[in-house]
């Protein structure tokens, strides 16, 4: 047999309209823009908190798909994670006047190093079992949460003294929360984005779709899925200390409950599972979507905003399986077929 | 020459049941030999245990002068153990190529450089023109040669495969068999189960029959074709290999 030619020639180089693993896309770009721009243009106070939020929630969405999307490992258990960086940040600057600057990273790692331990422990379970173990474990950080009076302030909650200032990561502006948000969604973004196109990337996605197969290739798949369990805690408990100082006060029945873990899991699952995209565009379409709601018909009909936020939900899952990046996705294959 | 391979005494049992029952055998770096056998005859078990997805009950296994019973799949695979799975195992949202790609980034420094070298490893077993092809949308035959093919990319010293040629044409069949005898030459040993007997029969110079957990024949396939054991065991009175 002749030797065959390398016949898998790098691309060349150029803009990419749609979102693809391992490249910026044109689309990426525009996205941010407009991100910026929202942010810049200091839109009414009201637009401003729902902003804040999307970004906010679209870079939690997004440490989440490193576990639940990369890893195949879904978790109901992220408010734990999101908790423990809340707590930790707040508690460091209430009691011990450390800068939630600093707090942020020392709430991110003590979350990281429970979600290792976590999946060490259960990642021998599967599916369903798996699943259960991490909602298990959050509601046991917050039942531990309610309990421990002296450090959490139990179901009394926590608050924050709001004194402005850079050091006190307290802000009159609601312009700077948002700057920050999307800094963290940005971050949080590049990190998805290296992972994807990373050879670890690679050994996460090989290790989910099929374990054997991916031992077999040399990949240690319990190596791979602890790192991705603690990387998305790690940037989870960073969210929850961003939480804590826009929101700037902490109850365990907010920032530990399942339905915030549900949450986590929710905008991945909309806006596409394992893509980078999908979870920002989750955000963007569901947290916006639940505000308003909430904020017309929170009032005169109470719950009838969750109806119709189920409603919408249920029709995204079973028209848009693949969430609404594959929608993207199967629209630039048409434009693409179509094209001569 | 010293064996790449030692199997010692190996008994695998699953309960009362022996899948691999007291098998020795030795494998010298080049060789290309044949396992054969009926269904449930342990070639799978014995394959599991080689490459470290189950680990044995007693017995030896030394690899490269060094005892690996009981190791692990991925320390296997680094090792220089490839295989492939007689049911495709393939990643399923990655394409064709990123298939591949994940085999060669065990060699390959950067993810650059490990696709480029599972295209060439996919040219080698003709499905070059599949590269972009999500694998959900291969045929069986297509997936067989997919595995072949992540098994290549890792650069083994050894590889096993299982029932490789399962589902291909004639004309496949073929190809797969030259590309198969050729792999000695490169530097892979290869230890090869098939049910499709005339391919193996023709070009492994040595085969191993199992029978019930035991191996029952090792030797050319000239001398197996008149044994009696192996006669009655696999083929069936009155029954002609060749």
């Amino acid at each position: 047999m002749d030797a065959a030619p390398p016949i898998a020639k790098r691309r060349p180089k150029r803009w990419r309209l749609m979102p693809e693993r391992g490249t910026l896309s044109l689309f990426e770009l525009a996205l941010l823009a407009i991100c910026v721009a929202l942010v810049v243009a200091r839109p009414p106070q009201y637009l401003q908190d729902v902003i804040i939020q999307t970004f906010l929630w679209a870079g939690l969405a997004l440490a989440w798909n490193i576990a639940g999307g990369f890893a195949g490992l879904i978790s109901f258990g992220h408010a734990a994670f999101f908790g423990l960086g809340a707590y930790t940040s707040t508690i460091l600057t209430v009691n011990h006047g450390v800068t939630p600057w600093i707090g942020l990273w020392i709430g991110g790692a003590l979350a990281a190093v429970f979600a290792t331990l976590l999946t060490l422990v259960c990642a021998r379970l599967r599916g369903p079992f798996f699943i259960l173990s991490t909602l298990a474990a959050a509601e046991v950080v917050r039942i531990a949460a309610l309990n421990w009076e002296k450090l959490t302030g139990g179901a009394e909650g926590l608050a924050i003294l709001p004194t402005a200032s850079v050091a006190n990561m307290v802000f009159d502006s609601k312009t700077t929360y948002a700057a920050l948000m999307l800094g963290y969604l940005v971050i949080v973004y590049a990190v998805t984005k290296a992972v994807e196109g990373s050879r670890y990337g690679y050994y996460l996605f090989a290790a989910r779709d099929d374990e054997d197969a991916a031992s077999a290739a040399g990949v240690n798949p319990l190596l791979a899925r602890t790192g991705a369990m603690g990387l998305s805690a790690f940037l989870t408990g960073i969210g929850g200390s961003l939480f804590a100082q826009y929101f700037l006060f902490l109850d365990p029945t907010h920032v530990l409950s399942p339905e915030l873990s549900f949450q986590f899991a929710l905008l991945p699952a909309l806006g596409g599972l394992g893509t980078a995209i999908g979870p920002v565009l989750g955000s963007f379409a569901i947290t916006p979507l639940s505000e308003m709601l909430r904020v017309y018909f929170g009032g005169k009909a109470a719950g009838l905003h969750l109806a119709i936020y189920g409603g919408v939900l249920v029709i995204v899952m079973l028209y848009f399986p693949s969430g609404i990046a594959g929608a993207l996705r199967r629209l630039a294959q048409r434009r693409r077929s179509d094209a001569p | 020459m010293t064996a790449l391979l030692e199997v010692r005494d190996l008994t695998r049992a699953f309960g009362a049941l022996k899948a691999v029952a007291g098998v020795s055998f030795s494998i010298r770096a080049g060789e290309l030999v044949g396992l054969i056998g009926p269904n449930g005859a342990g070639k799978s078990t014995l394959y599991n245990v080689i490459a470290g997805a189950i680990a044995p009950s007693s017995g030896e296994v030394v690899f490269k002068g060094r005892p690996v019973a009981g190791w692990k799949p991925y320390q296997a695979a680094r090792a220089g153990v490839a295989r492939t799975f007689q049911i495709p195992k393939p990643y399923r949202h990655l394409s064709v190529l990123e298939n591949v790609a994940l085999s060669a980034l065990l060699h390959e420094r950067t993810v650059a450089a490990a696709r480029d070298s599972a295209g060439v490893v996919l040219a080698e077993v003709g499905l070059a023109d599949y590269l972009d092809v999500p694998v959900a949308n291969l045929t069986v035959g297509l997936l067989k040669r997919l595995e072949v093919a992540r098994a290549i990319a890792l650069r083994p010293s050894l590889v096993l495969f299982d029932e490789i040629m399962a589902g291909l044409t004639p004309s496949e069949v073929k190809g797969m068999t030259s590309l198969v005898a050729a792999l000695p030459a490169r530097g892979i040993t290869v230890i090869w189960v098939e049910h499709v007997l005339y391919a193996i029969m023709n070009t492994a110079p040595r085969i191993m029959v199992l029978h019930r957990g035991e191996l029952i024949a090792d030797g050319a396939p000239a001398t197996l074709a008149k044994d009696p054991a192996v006669i009655k065991a696999y083929l069936g009175e009155e029954t002609s290999l060749a």
